[in-house]
């Protein structure tokens, strides 16, 4: 009914998440559209502005990750001016990305994605959240979540400058260093971090692997699509999430391309489509083949499950063992069942609170020799990260004073769009037969995109600060047959 | 003695998302004497970031935009629990829980957190688009809202 699908851009000035799923003769699903609010505008608004600035303004495109967007364009900045930061400085800036790893991986967990699986999917909405989780696990575990929050928000602070917006990442270096008394603290808040995470992945054993009825949820098949998947890797092609090469593997688990950051528009592409002015990346030699699986398909994803698939392990002992448990159980690399992703998520945050210890331990960690001073005219430079939900990529072309002519960022949602509008797609598919919809439709679809854990950058901090979501259902004529809302 | 935390909420670089942090600027700058202990925040965070910001204090101001059905640039001041709660305990939310499901959260963990929270809103059209600009009836409601956050910085029956 593709006829019937000319959705009025103005809609998505609502600032829904909206999903419109049009039915067949029969009732059952025809298409479906996941239609993500777009904040517009942000190349044309850093031009004319100096290149030192994007690590100040490009942290407020959104208040989920603005420790992500302070990185990558550091990085760029450093790219554009040819200057290649101290040892100390990359360490730092690194240091202080695992504490926002942390925070955001442990919100993520307990907050959102975790309590469908402690609680239950089919638990009532108002069990299914974190107080749930609290009453459920015990009291502790909420003192444990505010706890971990705490402290990646003071090594954002002791490094950043600000405990919300880092500020000190310069072209270069950055800006200050820590002492050894800080030292010290960090240190210890980050072996907390690391049995923090233990814990995490003890609850995700106990509750979700020992019930049999979640596992079968997770390797069934509504959540399950074989594409291609991209994560930045060290030179032993182990999970790293500030500095790299970006590596995508394809559905075998075989490496399909490994790339520097000032390759990548030789590799990634971006699909129209006329329902929605956000862009569909997908890989340039593979190629666009629609919202399909399989190794014909330049659809990727870019997620926690998609780094570990296309890393061969991790770079720090316990979360390596935590990757090799992962694949044992799951049946070998990669794996394709999306809800899986929440268990990755959790092998992450081992990895980045024992990495945490690693560079905080560093002998060099204190060393005052934290910047190198740009002497040659900026040009160009490209940054790239993996922010939580995704790579991060960060381009800008400067004239010869460092100011911004252009400016190109794929945020990490904006890589998964497409295996989103995938995925609730097939949920939908699988939920409603014959003009029935099924009740948990909204929670059932809800799982397959919150997985990907999309960044809705303007709902995150207007109050009441909830996303709303919005699933309209038409028949073949296009005539509403049903609206279930939530938060609208 | 009370101790009162204002907190603009928003983004500076949004447009009239920006508001909020204008709006407590101008507070910063007319503070009214004998208020007791006082901090202005300004912040781009809600859920359970902004509860831990809130932690400690006895009453908190939020300063926001607001989408609404009201004229642009009108001004609200309610208190939160009369906000509808659109989570309803839920997390449909992809970042973070609402702020009232936040604060039962701290407050189930000891924390303590405000008896009292309201909110200044000033109400705005969607905004989608990079801006440092206020559009003029936004930004002519400014002196509207200040007003509001000081009264109920004087009124004691505020949280009434």
């Amino acid at each position: 009914m593709t006829q019937r699908i000319s959705i009025d851009p103005i809609t998505r000035l609502e600032g829904h998440g909206k999903i419109e799923i049009f039915l067949d003769d029969n009732g059952n699903v025809s298409n479906s559209y996941f239609q993500i609010p777009e904040l517009r505008g942000f190349e044309r608004f850093v031009v004319g502005r100096p290149i030192e600035e994007m690590p100040l303004i490009t942290n407020r495109i959104c208040g989920v990750c603005p420790e992500a967007h302070h990185m990558a364009a550091a990085k760029a900045a450093d790219a554009a001016y040819h200057v290649d930061p101290p040892r100390t400085a990359k360490m730092l800036r690194e240091l202080l990305y695992m504490g926002f790893y942390c925070t955001d991986h442990t919100t993520h967990f307990y907050a959102l994605g975790g309590p469908d699986f402690v609680m239950g999917p089919d638990a009532p909405v108002a069990e299914r959240n974190i107080l749930g989780v609290i009453h459920k696990v015990g009291l502790e575990i909420g003192g444990k979540v505010i706890q971990m929050r705490k402290y990646g928000h003071t090594v954002v602070e002791m490094i950043g400058g600000r405990k919300v917006h880092p500020c000190t990442a310069i072209p270069g270096g950055i800006t200050k260093g820590i002492t050894a008394e800080q030292r010290k603290e960090i240190e210890e808040m980050g072996r907390w971090a690391i049995d923090f995470a233990l814990f995490s992945l003890k609850i995700f054993n106990d509750i979700v692997l020992g019930n049999k009825q979640y596992v079968d949820l997770v390797l069934g098949d509504v959540y399950t699509h074989r594409t291609y998947y991209m994560g930045m890797v060290d030179e032993n092609n182990k999970t790293n999430f500030y500095d790299g090469k970006v590596r995508v593997v394809d559905p075998n688990g075989k490496e399909f391309v490994k790339y520097a950051p000032n390759d990548y528009a030789e590799h990634i592409a971006e699909h129209v489509e006329p329902w929605t002015y956000l862009k569909f990346p997908y890989l340039k030699k593979v190629g666009w083949k629609g919202f399909t699986d399989g190794e014909d398909s330049g659809v990727y994803m870019a997620t926690p499950l998609s780094r570990v698939n296309a890393a061969d392990g991790m770079a720090t002992p316990r979360a390596q063992e935590e990757y090799e448990r992962f694949y044992s159980t799951l049946g070998g690399r990669p794996v394709h069942q999306r809800l899986a992703t929440h268990w990755a998520r959790l092998v992450e945050l081992l990895y980045a609170a024992e990495r945490w210890v690693e560079l905080v331990t560093d002998p060099e960690i204190t060393s005052p020799n934290i910047h190198t001073k740009p002497t040659e005219k900026p040009t160009e430079g490209i940054g790239i990260v993996e922010a939580p939900r995704g790579t991060l990529t960060h381009h800008y072309w400067t004239d010869e004073r460092g100011v911004v002519t252009k400016a190109n960022l794929i945020v990490g949602t904006t890589n998964n769009y497409a295996p989103i509008q995938m995925s609730t797609n097939k949920a939908a598919r699988s939920l409603i037969k014959d003009g029935k919809v099924t009740e948990g439709l909204l929670n059932m679809v809800e799982m397959a995109f919150r997985a990907y854990d999309p960044c809705f950058g303007c709902a995150t901090h207007s109050l009441p600060g909830q996303m709303p979501l919005q699933v309209t259902i038409r028949d073949k004529d296009g005539n509403l047959v049903d609206v279930l809302k939530q938060f609208c | 003695m009370t101790k009162t935390i204002i907190i603009g909420l928003g983004n500076p670089i949004l447009g009239n998302d920006g508001i909020g942090w204008v709006v407590a600027k101008e507070v910063e700058r007319n503070l009214p004497k004998h208020v007791g202990h006082l901090d202005v925040e300004f912040l781009s965070l809600g859920g359970l970031a902004l509860m831990e910001h809130l932690i400690d204090y006895d009453f908190a101001i939020l300063i926001d935009a607001f989408k609404s059905d009201e004229v642009s640039g009108s001004v609200l001041a309610l208190h939160l629990e009369d906000m509808p709660n659109y989570s309803a305990f839920h997390t449909t939310s992809t970042h973070d829980v609402s702020l009232q499901n936040a604060l039962l959260v701290g407050r189930n963990l000891g924390a303590k957190l405000p008896k009292c929270v309201m909110i200044v809103g000033v109400t705005t059209e969607e905004v989608f688009e990079f801006s440092e600009e206020l559009t003029p009836e936004v930004r002519a409601a400014v002196p509207v809202a200040l007003r509001a956050v000081l009264d109920l910085l004087e009124n004691p029956a505020r949280c009434d």
